[in-house]
């Protein structure tokens, strides 16, 4: 189904919604960490969602008695929705990730992936969709750290990829 | 590392510079983090003065309503006609009045329609997604439902007439989300005006639009087409605000930034169909006309209940849901010295209250009470006004008595908002398919924690009535720092949100900006606007003030303010000037700069007192040549046996194989001697003592990575096992910013093995590692996450778990509690 707009695809997702207006309770904004492990040589990402948004999101992604806090089956959803929505990229090639776990912690929700490093890495291309694509205003920061100064990417306004330099 | 350090003072200069464009260090690098911020403040005047209080000539604005307003329920739509009176308390002559037209926001050609990016930021909505590399371009079916919504229903206000007492037209111009209406004849000072507006606009439906306020639609209650419940706000024209720091504050409503109003009276006539229930700002005046006896003796026996009081039951809300009526009623409500006016209608609202004694002689009692449909069940029965009073009781005692008659918690579309006495409230149950209603316990959180957040805000800013669409922090950070506090009062258990340790990641993050930031411009409002502020508040609280002067100084901004607008500066002033601590840096720090807490303890050097007698100081210095490790060569060579020579001809000696270099002689004894008979007698004393103590003393060397100063806090480990916690204050930087030594003596049996800095996580610090000395070895988080089974309790659903009936076969058991 095409409009008017060539590049303009309608994708009829039933799960995608209008999302309840927040002043306080939800902040939709989730921060992320990838951290190079000088000991393990991995790349480590972990993502930091609150419990506040997390907790509505999933009963809008999965159903309506989705349990971000006590339900074990809505932890393992979301853990694979958030591995499924975030995708890195060395020198274009896409960096196979994998999932390491997850837990909740506080009031937070965490998810933990990782990769080898590849060897002489000179850039990191980034795609962080989770909750963007149900949430307009879902801001996701990522700190890069470890790999020299730290970087900070940020995914809000129409924002999909991004990209960083290692000197 | 030398590149980061250069640009991380850039950076510092950089900020420095802008706050104070006049003063410059010019030369070399040092930044005076401890700067007065006065330079920086508005000037104090007669408006507001230098400690932060309303000036002697402060003034504000008051404007009166009075309003008739008609709800048309199948077409949802308002038709009202106000009577307002403006009166004149500034200095100045005003020629025109702007006023606020927020519904024109819904508008197709509104600032905020336009300006909305596509797969957008900042405006409140559905979701929308711009095509990349691998993926054609998402329209979300959210998205079209309310471009349909946009299409079919002509959305903004109808302004009708706007007309003075002698009903005469006046001239106004509509601009956006803002209407000027010029004045016949200028209002000078302390005069007013009478004028009234009629208007008219259809109400959106809020989960198609996102609002903060619309209705929603009940397709499936069992009265023929349905049941709606409609909440109203930002639902007449409303006066923009005048101030004595900004004249008009008619910058336009894209959507973030809320609202910035003035105190008045309000005498509000809703009429709405007979069988509605009304929950609204104010005081019900006419209970006669709309209540029943039966309701009205609830309401009086709600007043002194030990437990909630039914006004409206539930059976009573289920009969009103199926049917319906033609019938209107008129709801007559007076609020006095209120900023705004919201309310609530529906005939699906069961009603509960309870009086809230709290005594005092402005407001003995406030009647706490929610409005919620069978939708809210049991979870709203059990906590909504229990944790409306637990607010009330919190707040009150960091600020003032409750003020109002009422204070309110509403279910209905809105996941959360507030208005002055009256908050909207969105949990709900889920109805399972035995047709009970269960609700998880996220959704209890949600209830427990979204109420106390909005009745918090019926303090702050509806009352201590801050600038909202200037400073998101002033009324979010203040309220998020006080719903933390209440919320830990309710059930530490429940993460609330405003530790230190939570605001890390965000500002070690290179896209943080300022706290003083105007609302709209923010990125990532929620870290910046609600947690970061919140988080600062705390740990001036619990680390830097203590509880005994912070809570004097904050319960005097919020005293000091009540019914008045407060400005940034004059939150700064009165928080330091009631506290008498120079405060200075922490603002500069954590509200104007873009810095984070990265303080590290590089090294510890250990010293020893010399005594000068060469008695004592050469045998130390023998001792430590003899506790240098041996020389491998040495070592090796005596393991292989090899005779040295001065061991093979012990006849061939002299007195330097008998007297090292270190023996003593009479010429440095008389030296000695010479030495302490030239001390003054108390300089001697003074040694005397210390060789007698032979304390121990360490030099700690700390550098500030973060470039945000904060007091170091140590605990300080021993040998014997023992701890000592020591609280250096910030101003240990104040001349070197960078780094700093610092001596710590400790007796001679109290041997320093290890230091921690900041050891309770209490002041943000954002890299842990370089707090130790000597440094441990810390794991990643995924390092310690693989290594620990997950500790992590996960349990049920319990509420709907519970029905679940016992198996014989034990390993059954496990699989039915994954659901």
């Amino acid at each position: 189904m095409k409009m008017k707009n060539n590049h303009i695809f309608l994708l009829m997702l039933g799960l995608l919604f209008a999302a309840p207006y927040s002043s306080a309770h939800q902040q939709k904004s989730a921060i992320s960490t990838i951290s190079f492990n000088p000991n393990t040589h991995n790349i480590e990402i972990m993502h930091r969602f609150r419990i506040h948004d997390a907790e509505h999101a999933v009963k809008h992604i999965f159903d309506k008695d989705a349990d971000i806090i006590d339900s074990k089956k809505t932890q393992k959803q979301f853990n694979d929705y958030v591995n499924n929505h975030f995708s890195m990229f060395a020198s274009g090639n896409d960096l196979k990730l994998t999932s390491v776990g997850y837990e909740s912690d506080g009031q937070f929700f965490w998810v933990y992936q990782e990769t080898p490093e590849p060897p002489a890495l000179e850039n990191l291309s980034i795609r962080h969709n989770a909750l963007r694509d149900i949430w307009e205003n879902q801001v996701n920061t990522i700190n890069i750290e470890g790999k020299g100064q730290l970087q900070t990417m940020t995914f809000s306004d129409s924002v999909e990829l991004l990209e960083v330099k290692f000197n | 590392m030398l590149i980061k350090f250069i640009q991380v003072t850039l950076l510092s200069l950089a900020t420095l510079a802008s706050a104070n464009a006049t003063i410059q260090q010019t030369k070399g690098d040092f930044i005076d983090k401890f700067r007065q911020l006065d330079e920086s403040l508005p000037t104090p005047n007669v408006y507001r003065n230098a400690a932060g209080e309303p000036g002697h000539k402060y003034w504000q604005q008051q404007v009166d309503y009075k309003i008739k307003a008609r709800l048309d329920e199948a077409k949802r739509r308002i038709e009202a006609s106000q009577d307002i009176t403006y009166h004149n308390n500034s200095p100045d002559t005003i020629k025109y009045l702007w006023v606020q037209l927020d519904q024109n926001k819904f508008r197709n050609d509104s600032m905020s329609a336009l300006t909305t990016t596509f797969g957008g930021i900042g405006s409140r909505g559905p979701a929308t997604a711009t095509a990349s590399s691998s993926k054609p371009a998402q329209l979300s079916l959210g998205a079209l439902r309310r471009q349909q919504f946009v299409d079919d229903n002509v959305l903004g206000y109808h302004i009708q007439t706007v007309k003075d007492t002698a009903g005469k037209s006046l001239r106004h111009t509509i601009v956006g989300t803002n209407m000027r209406i010029d004045l016949s004849t200028p209002l000078k000072p302390g005069k007013k005006v009478e004028f009234s507006i009629d208007f008219a606009f259809n109400i959106v439906e809020e989960d198609a639009v996102s609002a903060r306020s619309g209705y929603e639609h009940f397709p499936d209650d069992k009265r023929d087409g349905g049941n709606d419940i409609f909440l109203l706000a930002q639902w007449f024209p409303r006066l923009h605000a005048y101030t004595d720091y900004e004249a008009w504050t008619n910058k336009e409503f894209i959507g973030r930034g809320e609202f910035t109003l003035e105190f008045g009276n309000y005498d509000v006539e809703l009429t709405v169909p007979a069988d509605h229930i009304v929950s609204s700002t104010g005081k019900l005046t006419n209970a006669k006309k709309v209540l029943t006896s039966t309701q009205r003796k609830r309401l009086k026996e709600a007043e002194k209940a030990e437990r909630i009081v039914f006004i409206v039951t539930e059976e009573e809300a289920l009969e009103n849901e199926r049917q319906g009526t033609d019938k209107i009623k008129t709801w007559k409500f007076s609020a006095k010295n209120v900023r705004d006016f919201a309310w609530a209608s529906s005939r699906k609202f069961m009603w509960d209250a309870r009086g809230h004694q709290q005594g005092g002689k402005e407001q003995p009692i406030v009647m706490a009470m929610s409005f919620y449909p069978k939708e809210g069940g049991d979870l709203w029965k059990k906590y909504s006004t229990e944790s409306i009073i637990h607010t009330l009781d919190v707040y009150s005692r960091f600020s003032f008595d409750y003020p109002y008659p009422v204070a309110q918690s509403v279910n209905g579309p809105v996941g959360g908002m507030e208005y002055p006495m009256i908050t909207f409230n969105g949990p709900r149950t889920e109805l399972q398919k035995d047709g009970s209603r269960t609700y998880t316990q996220a959704e209890k959180r949600f209830l427990i924690g979204v109420v106390i957040h909005e009745v918090g805000h019926i303090y702050f800013p509806m009352i201590v009535n801050s600038d909202e669409r200037q400073w998101t922090w002033m009324d979010e950070g203040l309220n998020s720092f006080l719903d933390g506090v209440a919320g830990r009062e309710w059930d530490p258990t429940i993460p609330w949100g405003v530790e230190p340790r939570d605001i890390v990641s965000y500002m070690k993050s290179s896209t943080q900006v300022p706290i003083m930031t105007q609302s709209d411009s923010v990125l990532r409002l929620g870290p910046n606007g609600y947690t970061k502020p919140a988080v600062a508040l705390n740990i001036l609280r619990e680390t830097i003030l203590g509880r005994e002067l912070f809570d004097f100084a904050f319960k005097e901004y919020a005293t000091r303010w009540k019914y008045k607008r407060p400005t940034p500066s004059d939150f700064f002033r009165t928080m330091e000037e009631a506290s008498g601590v120079d405060l200075d840096w922490f603002w500069r720090g954590w509200f104007y700069s873009t810095d984070h807490v990265d303080i590290s303890l590089d090294k510890i050097s250990k010293l020893r007192l010399d005594t000068k007698n060469p008695d004592i100081d050469f045998s130390r210095l023998r001792q430590e040549e003899l506790d240098k490790p041996l020389s491998k060569t040495v070592e090796r060579n005596k393991s292989e046996g090899k005779k040295l020579w001065v061991e093979r001809f012990p006849d061939i000696s002299d007195f330097y194989d008998k007297n090292d270099r270190f023996t003593v002689t009479n010429k440095e004894r008389n030296k000695y001697n010479e030495f302490i008979g030239k001390l003054k007698p108390w300089e001697r004393k003074t040694l005397e003592r210390a060789i007698k103590e032979d304390k121990n003393y360490y030099v700690l060397e700390f550098s500030n990575k973060g470039g945000l100063v904060m007091p170091i806090i140590l605990e300080l480990t021993f040998a014997d096992g023992t701890k000592e916690n020591q609280y250096i204050p910030a101003e240990i930087w104040r001349r070197s910013p960078k780094a700093v030594n610092k001596m710590i003596i400790t007796d001679k049996n109290k041997e320093l093995v290890s230091v921690t800095v900041d050891p309770r996580w209490e002041t943000a610090d954002v890299d842990v590692h370089n707090n130790h000395y000597p440094r441990q070895i810390t794991p990643s988080r995924i390092e310690a996450y693989k290594s620990k089974k997950s500790t992590q309790k996960v349990s049920r659903d319990i509420m709907q778990d519970i029905k679940v009936e016992l198996k014989k076969d034990k390993k059954d058991t496990t699989d039915e509690n994954e659901k």
